[in-house]
């Protein structure tokens, strides 16, 4: 099968799973709450990537689906009562056809006019819950999600966390690597000429946007859990394009760089806020970087610094 | 193998770096917009939030330790806010968090107040729904909130016997909630005032054209409303062209009669204009206050000094006062202490319920006039509006 994982690959998932699965030990509430935000931002940005990465297409809208899957999770367990169950796999559900609907529409279009309308409507997705106040609180954010019982401590909802973000990328890693995902590939590549060998690329484009909005609603959702509370700057452009940048610093031609970029960004921007308040000026560096330096990123760095050094040997 | 191991240790030292911390102080997290468009409210609050501190400290600190403070930027964002009130607790290891502006930032916090176990006194954030449906055991208000504010509007419209009213606010959380109280503050003191209109603007609007020509047009006699900062100035610039101050009076919310406003607005500041705020330099009703205001006014370099330091100041002084109390700074026993609480502040006496967690924080009404050798306009007279609803 193609999207068999190679060897050190996988062995490099397990040491780095079973190394989170330690942390708690640790009896340190700041490593396991910054570990939790990590995972969820890891999950966010790999599902990114399927749009970016693997279609060729950049989406300006991807909190979108963050943030739906975020407040129907929370408006669920919480106003409705739902139990988790039933809660989080229909918060998937709705963040999937979203993207589905939003995707019929976006993929008449290609470049930046399909980025543009991404941008559209997922501001228009922030303006629902913004103006929508019974039902999402608006600017108030939906603040005291119920969490179910089995979940609510740090480290059993790090465990969760961890083992619903395995769980995702694995199966985001067998999307990204099977006959459809190796299509995609091909429609990133040459457009028309995938195409011209029979390939529906309208649907294929669908079918990544579906995929990458779905697995944004599981960060969402677990997120709004891992928050007690969902708010509406969730679904804001400047969301969107965290995660853009998250997956663009770690390099969007590689499965893995996304999350390395979004632990990365995430760790950057954490302790930059603890020793200076000109994150945004840093996070602007760190574009301006990317954008002139490393345009594969992280990975891709670290794959020309091994060619360098064989090359010297 | 190896790898887990070394990943062990590796983590293992990142925790005892970070888990290393010596409780020999009393740690204070402090959460304000201090960078950004929010810094300009968010910079005077900690002018006062240090200055309560050097306060407590000079006077033997709480309970005999030095008080220390952690602040972060809140970035007027929530989930940032409540991002970094967590870091604060599992990180810094404060044992008390106060702070935040926005209704949505205030309620972000005290969800992790009430998550952590860890008290917080929120010294700006107005929603209601803090201390009614959010309310929780470790929340704690010490500003006003929109229902005070409506009942105050509400007894000027009586006073002044105005009949018809338009009211305008902002599309978000604080103006809905204002609207909601101004209602119920008319159908309590001037049930025969009737609502001509109501009109929303957009939060960071620039353009009030369309809705001055509709309230120009409605003949209400009186415009109540709490468009704030910016959105007033830009308000009162669009509609005095109109006459629309000649012809109504205008009794606002949202604190446009703090210095901050008039004394930025300057001979711009509108006539008929009545409106509210925590605190001002140049009136000194209440013992206490000149001290206060002479040592802002050294610390922050101006003699006419901001009303938003008052707040962070109060914050603080309820910190000090709930630990001697509670002869702890445990959680449990900081609520218990909080709760019923009263303080002597510059800016009068405050005590917090201890059904609801509020502070009665009364507000200065009144006036906006010009003044003799003034060149921006006073509130005068000035009058306290005690917090009371019964």
């Amino acid at each position: 099968m193609g999207w068999n994982m190679p060897r050190g690959v996988l062995i490099s998932c397990i040491v780095v799973v079973t190394a989170l699965a330690l942390v708690p030990l640790a009896d340190s509430r700041y490593l396991i709450d910054i570990s939790t935000e990590i995972l969820v931002y890891v999950l966010f940005a790999l599902s990114l990537n399927v749009i970016i990465g693997y279609s060729g297409n950049v989406s300006f809208g991807h909190a979108a689906y963050f943030a739906i899957g975020g407040y129907a999770n929370a408006i669920l367990l919480t106003t409705y009562e739902w139990p988790l169950i039933l809660s989080f796999p229909t918060a998937v559900v709705l963040s999937g056809l979203a993207a589905a609907f939003v995707a019929y529409f976006c993929t008449r279009l290609t470049d930046i006019y399909f980025a543009m309308l991404t941008l559209a409507f997922a501001m228009l997705v922030w303006a629902i819950a913004f103006k929508w106040r019974s039902v999402t609180g608006g600017d108030d954010g939906f603040v005291g999600v119920n969490v179910p019982e089995f979940i609510d401590g740090r480290a059993p909802f790090f465990y969760f966390t961890l083992v619903i973000v395995t769980i995702s990328s694995a199966v985001l890693w067998m999307i990204c690597h099977s006959a459809f995902g190796q299509t995609l590939v091909a429609v990133r590549e040459n457009i028309t000429r995938a195409g011209f060998i029979g390939v529906n690329t309208r649907l294929m484009r669908i079918g990544a946007f579906v995929v990458a909005g779905s697995f944004a609603g599981i960060a969402g959702a677990i997120f709004a859990m891992y928050n007690r509370g969902v708010y509406t700057e969730s679904a804001f452009w400047t969301e969107s394009a965290q995660v853009l940048i998250m997956t663009l610093l770690g390099g969007m031609y590689s499965f893995f760089g996304p999350a390395i970029g979004a632990a990365t960004l995430y760790l950057l921007e954490r302790f930059a806020n603890e020793y200076t308040q000109y994150w945004p000026t840093v996070l602007g560096v760190i574009l301006l970087v990317i954008v002139l330096v490393l345009p594969e990123g992280l990975v891709g760095l670290a794959k020309r610094v091994r060619e360098r050094l064989a090359g010297g040997n | 193998m190896g790898s887990i191991l070394r990943t062990t240790v590796v983590a293992a030292a990142l925790v005892a770096a970070g888990a290393s911390v010596v409780q020999a102080e009393i740690r204070i997290g402090v959460l304000y917009p201090i960078a950004g468009t929010g810094a300009v409210y968010g910079t005077p609050a900690m002018h006062g939030h240090n200055m309560g501190v050097d306060e407590v400290n000079a006077a033997g600190g709480i309970l005999g330790q030095k008080v220390v403070t952690f602040a972060r930027d809140t970035k007027l964002k929530p989930a940032a806010a409540a991002a970094a009130a967590k870091e604060l607790i599992t990180k810094e290891d404060v044992q008390i968090l106060i702070g935040g502006l926005s209704s949505a930032v205030g309620l972000a916090i005290s969800e992790v107040a009430r998550q952590e176990g860890i008290v917080y006194i929120a010294t700006i954030p107005k929603t209601i729904q803090m201390t009614t449906k959010k309310l929780h055991k470790y929340v704690f208000r010490t500003a006003s909130h929109t229902d005070f504010e409506g009942d105050a509007i509400g007894q000027l419209v009586k006073k002044l016997g105005k009949k018809s009213v338009c009211d305008i606010q902002l599309d978000y959380a604080y103006g809905h909630d204002l609207a909601a109280g101004i209602e119920k503050g008319l159908a309590k003191h001037a049930p025969d005032a009737k609502k001509v209109i109501d009109l929303r603007s957009k939060l960071g609007a620039t353009d009030y054209n369309a809705q001055i020509t509709q309230i120009l047009g409605s003949g209400c006699d009186v415009v109540t409303s709490g468009l704030w900062g910016s959105h007033f100035v830009n308000f009162a610039q669009q509609a005095g062209p109109f006459g629309l101050f000649d012809k109504v009076t205008y009794i606002s919310g949202g604190e446009i009669a703090s210095h901050e406003i008039a004394g930025k607005m300057g001979k711009d500041y509108p006539k008929n204009v009545i409106s509210n705020t925590y605190e001002l330099w140049y009136d000194h009703s209440f013992p206490g206050h000149k001290k206060f205001q002479a040592d802002l006014a050294k610390r922050s370099g101006k003699k006419e000094t901001a009303m938003w330091p008052v707040l962070a100041y109060i914050g603080v002084k309820f910190v000090a006062a709930a630990a001697e109390k509670a002869g702890s700074m445990d959680a449990d026993k900081l609520s218990a202490a909080l709760e019923g609480m009263s303080i002597d502040t510059p800016v009068g006496k405050r005590t917090i319920d201890p059904k609801t967690h509020q502070a009665d924080a009364g507000q200065f009404w009144g006036p906006m006039v010009k003044k003799d050798g003034v060149d921006y306009r006073v509130m005068s007279p000035v009058t306290f509006f005690p917090a009371k609803l019964d």
